[in-house]
């Protein structure tokens, strides 16, 4: 039998589980529409606007670009980490450790560069931090 | 031999049919036995572990110690009215919480249970699990979304952003591992780890990658508690500021679904470690399946006691202790890693 006969067939277990779960929910369930209760719930206030407009912290979008290059890099590690203890056998420790200590030497010298130029460091809003200062003038 | 092939040999007939009927009755036993423990987990264990921590009493009516509670509790979950939020965006609110088990539950099909309890078993097992696990992402991602709700949008970001801070340490780590085993086939990885380390007198301690590389075993369980979003790094939920984040707006069956997916993730979790660092379902006297069920239970109470016991984290400590401090030791690990077992190779 296929690896991946077994492994499809889960997949199709793992969506009958839930989705068997939402129609005997279908079932039981009551249903009382009411437009108040469907409200988003803001802390129990009136809510204003809606949150698809909503501007969020930059930090975020620094995160998933870095978060992308050391992804990629990542797919490359594995197949060295698998080889490795044979490469060494057949080409010597050197040969086969130096092509991957460059590989990830250039990657933390690009983490250490973002490092420095704060982009793991969480910007403060800088509004906020205006209204601080003002405070403590008066 | 997997599962499958064994109850395809039980069969009397052979053929297509009987490999896929094989297969689903596999893959049905594996999706009961974890969601058996994540019933187990969710509204019992849970309430009485943090019992036990806080000194308090719980659910101790029904059932011996109360664990009868799993029966109503279900009914009670499922069988509330489900409100659907203004202005939700409805096929992806909907397919948010679906996403979410269907990840968590898909990825126990490479994990070894023992006693010939395993699904499946390809070469690229390791690889298969972390890229399986972390589709959970992008439900996390759809339920902050669609909820159309400002606590639900911003849990999901700061959900995003935590997985993506701690997928490559955690993956970085895992895969430092494979060095040792050369393969990532879960049936070798835990082959490698039966081979005796030292002897020490009748004792022989068996190489489980915990006691071979104890520093890559305690970076993996920091990673893997903000990967399963536990506490101490819970922000994305942080009920005390966000009331509870991407979950928000979810109520009768979806918010079971995202509880489920939740449990079953730590319990993921649980069972990667137990794979790729305690040496899967190997023991002694007991036979494989207690050992592993004991080990991912393990890994459950240690979730459940960070829980009780440590404050949470705020998000930019969070992220600075992902990139700055894991990601560093985490290179630190595979190149000390790399040069050791290159130098005992070569």
């Amino acid at each position: 039998m296929s690896e991946w006969t077994a492994i499809g067939a889960l997949a199709v277990v793992a969506l009958a589980i839930p989705g068997s779960m939402m129609v005997v929910s279908w079932l039981l369930r009551p249903s009382v529409p009411e437009q108040g209760k469907r409200a988003t719930y803001e802390s129990g206030e009136v809510p204003t606007g809606s949150s698809y407009g909503l501007r969020f912290n930059i930090q975020y979008y620094m995160i998933a670009l870095l978060f992308l290059v050391f992804d990629v890099e990542t797919i490359f590690i594995i197949p060295w980490t698998v080889v490795f203890e044979d490469a060494v056998g057949e080409l010597g420790f050197l040969r086969a450790f130096a092509p991957m200590v460059v590989f990830l030497g250039l990657l933390v010298f690009g983490l250490a560069w973002a490092w420095r130029n704060g982009a793991v460091e969480w910007v403060r809003d800088t509004t906020a931090q205006r209204e601080v200062t003002d405070r403590t003038e008066l | 031999m997997t599962l499958p092939t064994t109850i395809e040999e039980a069969l009397p007939v052979g053929g297509v049919a009987a490999e896929a009927v094989a297969a689903l009755a596999a893959a049905t036993v594996i999706g009961t036995f974890v969601m058996l423990n994540t019933a187990l987990a969710g509204p019992w264990a849970k309430r009485k572990i943090t019992a036990a921590f806080t000194d308090r009493i719980s659910v101790n009516q029904f059932g011996p110690l109360g664990v009868g509670i799993v029966v109503p509790d279900a009914v009670r979950l499922v069988s509330k009215e489900l409100i659907v939020p203004e202005g939700a965006d409805r096929p992806a609110w909907d397919l948010a919480p679906l996403v979410l088990v269907f990840s968590a539950l898909f990825a126990f099909a490479v994990i070894p249970m023992g006693n010939g309890v395993h699904l499946a078993d390809p070469a690229v097992g390791l690889v298969f699990v972390f890229a399986i696990a972390s589709v959970a992402s992008l439900g996390l991602v759809m339920a902050g979304y669609a909820s159309n709700n400002k606590y639900a949008f911003l849990g999901g970001l700061r959900a995003v952003a935590q997985n993506l801070a701690y997928e490559i340490p955690l993956i970085l780590i895992g895969i430092s591992v494979v060095l040792y085993t050369g393969s990532l086939q879960m049936s070798e990885i835990v082959a490698t780890q039966r081979e005796t380390l030292v002897s020490l007198g009748p004792l022989s301690v068996p190489g489980w990658f915990a006691i071979v590389n104890p520093f890559a075993f305690v970076l993996f369980l920091v990673a893997n508690v903000a990967e399963v979003g536990r506490n101490p790094f819970d922000v994305p939920e942080a009920p005390t500021e966000i009331v509870a984040g991407y979950q928000t707006e979810y109520s009768s069956v979806y918010f079971v679904l995202i509880y489920l997916g939740e449990f079953v993730h730590i319990f993921l979790g649980g069972a990667i470690i137990a794979t790729i660092f305690l040496g899967g379902p190997a023991g002694p006297v007991l036979p494989g399946i207690v050992w592993f069920l004991l080990k991912i239970w393990a890994m459950f109470l240690f979730t459940q006691w960070l829980r009780s016991a440590v404050p949470r984290v705020r998000i930019d400590q969070l992220i600075e202790i992902g990139w700055k401090r894991l990601l560093v030791l985490a290179f630190v690990n595979l190149f000390a890693t790399a040069t050791v077992v290159g130098v005992l190779a070569a």
